[in-house]
């Protein structure tokens, strides 16, 4: 299968001097689950953000179908980042409007300012929302203001908004971490069948490894801002699991 | 390198001890002109703190040694040490020069009371209710059988006003005897013409000062708004250009914004003549200078996650600014704003003292015709207002709060 995602000797130096990612190179097959593991302060964040430069990259090359992604600026930085939806661990909803208006700003990249002003009174764009509602099975809290929405129904309601940028790939940055382990399995399940239905390419940051195997087709291990395992969940055992996490939570402990 | 530094703390003990002795010279000098009428010339001063100053520093115990260049002798407890009398001494001359510019005067305070009385009477009986005999009011009491001989006595506080009751009786007992008061003080009481003038006109002005304080909110929103997204550095890129945006739209508001709405008064009420639009501009040039920095400070407080959220779905900086950062300061700002409003009104009454119109133009006005009653009249309105709008603008601003 074609790759959607090529990265290539990827660096992030902050400001402060923190080398955060450290020379990445990674090829992602369309169609792929790939699952993000490592701890905090691995750089798993700034990955996931550097690949629609939501943080810059300080150097490297990424190329998403064919664009080049560092180097686009302007009208084809939001060409590219509409195709791209993008999952929070703490949701990014804007919490005081109502879970409809939330998921017609998923259509944002592809509409002018005067366009996206009047969303609510164009038929075309609330369908397409409605829709996207009623597949995340909350069609019925349209109207309900975020904030009086649960914690999974919140990621639901994200994940209806990333479907309606229509996108080739989801990137969801510890989806689940703020959600309890009943609603974490739920929102997975539905990235999942986004994933094998609609053929969404799927990176996504993860703790659990139970998650992982069940979830996820390829999993990268990133330590120190390196990826020091790349392959499938299985191949993961107790003993991987301790060399990717183990050591390191010892370490953190000393510190 | 060691010896760099020396010289340089030597010079800032130096430096502290000269301006040191400059000050304690010159409230010196000033005291002794005060009370012995002795003047020293201000080269004198120079010349002797010039020495002072060296023959402390050579002593090792001063006070710029104190904090710049310790000698062994500045370790010393405060009350064994020069420095620390010094200290002292020059805390007590600052207090005497202090009392003497302030002219503080307890004795007058506690003997000159009396001076008030005309305010303090005038804030216990506001002129409400008016007195005044007009032609009218001297037909209907001829139509009530009040005798002639009455009204011709009447004939000289006719169409005088009187802003409360006690003053209008006080001269009604100058002219009619004890029987005579007794049997028709209710009926003159009762058609002498009720209605003060002076609520009516304070009724009006302060209309005005209420209009005035709220035109002047509503045209500062549009600016501030606009102004306060580029002086939010969390919107502002980390360019040369966003940084200095962001500093000249903060450093002109801060200045703005320190210089009083009364000064703004001032200048309007010479620009467009005294009247409410001179403190209408006053008031709102100082309010988009605060509201500025309000609305500003609330974006910089905002959940940065729906920005990058939005910005993650390709929307433009614009789509990004409406879409994820005003849901978030609509309610905050609508807060700050009726928060000004209410400051606004309190600030009209200031302003009016100076050009600015309303009811702070009536109430000065009052104030020099030494009209008490009209003066406490005022008080009580302005009082009322502020005390109603203070809590109306509480319980919206909590309502607010809420959504």
């Amino acid at each position: 299968m074609k790759n959607i995602l090529e990265i290539k000797n990827l660096h992030k130096i902050y400001l402060g001097g923190i080398h955060a990612i450290k020379g990445i190179d990674l090829s992602v097959k369309e169609g792929e689950f790939l699952i993000l593991l490592g701890l905090s302060g691995s750089g798993k964040s700034t990955f996931l953000r550097c690949l629609n430069r939501l943080i810059e990259p300080t150097s490297g090359e990424i190329i998403f179908s064919g664009q080049n992604v560092e180097r686009a600026g302007g009208k084809s930085l939001r060409n590219i980042r509409r195709q791209i939806g993008m999952i929070f661990q703490q949701f990014n909803l804007i919490k005081n409007i109502s879970a409809l208006t939330n998921v017609l700003t998923g259509k944002l990249g592809y509409v002018s300012l005067i366009h996206s002003l009047g969303f609510s009174r164009i038929k075309n764009d609330v369908n397409l929302a409605e829709q996207n509602l009623k597949r995340v099975g909350l069609i019925d809290f349209k109207m309900k203001k975020i904030r009086n929405l649960s914690g999974g129904q919140q990621q639901r309601v994200a994940i209806a908004r990333a479907l309606m940028q229509n996108p080739r790939l989801i990137l969801a940055d510890e989806p689940v971490a703020s959600l309890d382990p009943a609603t974490a399995d739920s929102v997975m399940r539905y990235l999942g069948e986004l994933n094998k239905k609609d053929n969404i390419t799927v990176i996504c940051s993860l703790h659990f490894l139970s998650l992982a195997r069940k979830y996820g087709s390829r999993v990268i291990a990133l330590k120190d801002g390196e990826i020091v395992f790349d392959g499938s969940p299985r191949e993961i055992d107790e003993k991987k699991f301790k060399d990717i996490y183990g050591q390191e939570a010892e370490e953190v402990e000393i510190r | 390198m060691k010896k760099k530094n020396n010289v340089k703390s030597i010079i800032q003990a130096l430096i502290v001890d000269l301006l040191f002795w400059v000050y304690i010279l010159g409230c010196l000098s000033y005291l002794s002109n005060n009370w012995f009428e002795f003047k020293v010339e201000y080269r004198y001063i120079a010349l002797i703190a010039l020495v002072l100053t060296l023959l402390f520093f050579l002593l090792g115990d001063s006070i710029g040694r104190k904090i710049f260049y310790k000698s062994k002798k500045t370790f010393k407890k405060w009350f064994k040490s020069i420095w620390g009398w010094l200290i002292v001494i020059s805390l007590v001359i600052t207090f005497v020069v202090g009392w003497n510019l302030v002219e503080v005067n307890p004795y007058k305070f506690f003997t000159k009371f009396k001076n008030a009385g005309g305010i303090t009477s005038g804030i216990f009986n506001p002129s409400i209710v008016g007195y005044k005999l007009t032609e009218n009011s001297f037909e209907e009491l001829r139509e009530n059988d009040v005798p002639l001989i009455i009204l011709e006595k009447l004939e000289y506080i006719k169409n005088k006003s009187y802003t409360t009751k006690k003053v209008f009786l006080k001269d009604l007992e100058k002219k009619l005897n004890e029987n005579e008061l007794i049997n028709y003080k209710s009926s003159i009481l009762k058609y002498a013409q009720k209605n003060s003038n002076m609520l009516n006109k304070a009724l009006n002005a302060l209309a005005e000062t209420i209009f005035l304080a709220l035109l002047a909110t509503i045209f500062a929103i549009p600016f501030a708004f606009i102004l306060s997204f580029f002086a939010a550095r969390n919107l502002m890129p980390k360019t040369f250009i966003g940084n200095s945006v962001y500093l000249v739209i903060r450093t002109i508001a801060t200045i703005f914004r320190s210089i009083e709405a009364i000064v703004w008064a001032i200048i309007f009420s010479v620009w467009v003549g005294i009247g409410p639009f001179a403190g209408m501009l006053a008031l709102m040039i100082h309010s988009i200078a605060a509201l500025t920095k309000l609305y500003s400070e609330q974006i910089e407080n905002i959940d940065p996650g729906p920005v990058e959220a939005i910005k993650a779905t390709g929307a433009s900086t614009l789509q990004t600014w409406v879409f994820a950062v005003v849901p978030q300061i609509i309610s905050p700002y609508l807060a700050f704003t009726i928060y000004r409003w209410d400051i606004n009104v309190r600030m009209a009454t200031i302003v009016g003292f100076v050009g600015g119109g309303g009811i702070g133009l009536l109430l000065l006005q009052q104030q020099q015709l030494l009209r008490w009653h009209n003066v406490g009249l005022i008080i009580w309105l302005i009082a009322a207002v502020v005390w109603t709008m203070d809590m109306v603008s509480a319980k919206v601003r909590a309502k607010l709060a809420e959504m």
